[in-house]
């Protein structure tokens, strides 16, 4: 079967399709929302030509930034915009995910994840220049091009 | 005031088969009246993050059978709670909530069903189509001392595959189990089914 493989760490138990049916469903309420179109969070700089190995970092601390700040902060919303069914299929199964990768902490590996950590912080940098609730919307309807990127290590 | 009249419904369970996965419960008995239930769910990241939120599910909300086909609602390999009430007009009862979280890991995989068949020289099977979230793993051999037996994963289900084409007078089997990439599950083989073609078997 299909599994993700972020560089050393490998994640099974994920159907990719569901995760995009679910982002279909809310795609058009949630992105509506979204006014200001000349800023993205996710740039090239942050997911362009990402190594195998930093692969690994980067997707955890995009997940991790995900699930403890934006699912999280995003709830309201999504009960408002009746989108609980999709935020719950992307957030439970960012957990499956989360649970499963294991970056290496080895000393050895710090030049790698610190460009990931680098790209995460252009990223994180981008959101926090944003108004909260602005920065959140547009988070949450730039998960397609997060979705995208993730592909690319579905195999 | 139309608040938790109505007993709870009782003996809450699911019964899950080839990734389908069934609510049920036992009645809440008002004579000469139509009780009405309500399903919701929350995976693991609502319970953790926000356990006050619960989710309709997607079929039962309201429904006045006995059980829920809670599939569509289930979309991680994580554990969920469950829960159901019963509505008798402005009358509404307590939740109850399934005693440990649903995880649809544990699913039931039972092997496919399989329809093996000749078509002159051709070996064709066409497997039972289980949805999307099934690919099935066929094994066939000619039956013969020391036969080398083959695989081939086949995705998905419900359409006629051709497997190998076989020699005049020789006796092929088949049998067939599904993996499913969710769970990373494999269920048992199914029995065996052999097919013998017509004709002269080519001498060795």
């Amino acid at each position: 079967g299909q599994e993700f493989q972020f560089g050393p760490c490998r994640v099974e138990g994920i159907v990719l399709q569901e995760l995009w049916e679910a982002f279909w469903d809310m795609k058009d309420v949630v992105q509506a929302q979204d006014n200001i179109t000349n800023v993205r969070l996710l740039r090239k700089e942050v997911l362009q030509n990402v190594s195998e190995a930093e692969s690994c970092y980067l997707i955890h601390s995009l997940l991790k930034f995900y699930l403890n700040t934006i699912f999280k902060n995003y709830r309201e919303k999504a009960v408002k915009f009746r989108i609980l069914r999709s935020f719950s299929t992307l957030a439970n199964n960012f957990v499956v995910i989360m649970s499963k990768l294991q970056p290496s902490q080895e000393n050895e590996m710090f030049p790698i994840s610190e460009n990931a950590r680098r790209r995460f912080l252009l990223f994180q940098r981008e959101f926090k220049q944003l108004d909260r609730e602005v920065a959140l919307t547009k988070a949450f309807g730039e998960m397609d091009i997060l979705l995208t990127w993730m592909e690319t290590f579905y195999q | 005031d139309g608040v938790a009249v109505l007993p709870a419904p009782q003996n809450i369970s699911v019964q899950s088969t080839n990734m389908k996965h069934v609510l049920t419960w036992s009645p809440v008995m008002v004579p000469e009246e139509i009780v009405y239930y309500s399903v919701e769910y929350q995976g693991e990241y609502e319970s953790l993050y926000m356990s006050h939120i619960w989710i309709p599910s997607n079929w039962c909300s309201p429904t006045t059978g006995l059980e829920c086909d809670i599939t569509d609602d289930i979309t991680a390999t994580v554990p969920y709670n469950l829960r159901v009430r019963a509505t008798l007009g402005s009358q509404t009862s307590a939740w109850s909530t399934l005693k440990h979280p649903f995880n649809r890991n544990s699913t039931t995989l039972i092997p496919p069903g399989m329809e093996v068949t000749k078509d002159g020289f051709h070996l064709v099977i066409k497997l039972e189509d289980l949805g999307p979230q099934f690919e099935f793993f066929v094994a066939y051999w000619r039956r013969e001392p020391g036969a080398k037996e083959h695989v081939k994963v086949v995705r998905p289900g419900g359409i006629p595959m051709h497997l190998e084409t076989m020699e005049p007078g020789a006796t092929y089997c088949v049998k067939a189990r599904t993996f499913v990439k969710a769970i990373g599950r494999y269920s048992a083989f199914s029995q065996a089914e052999c097919v013998k073609v017509q004709g002269e078997s080519l001498p060795l």
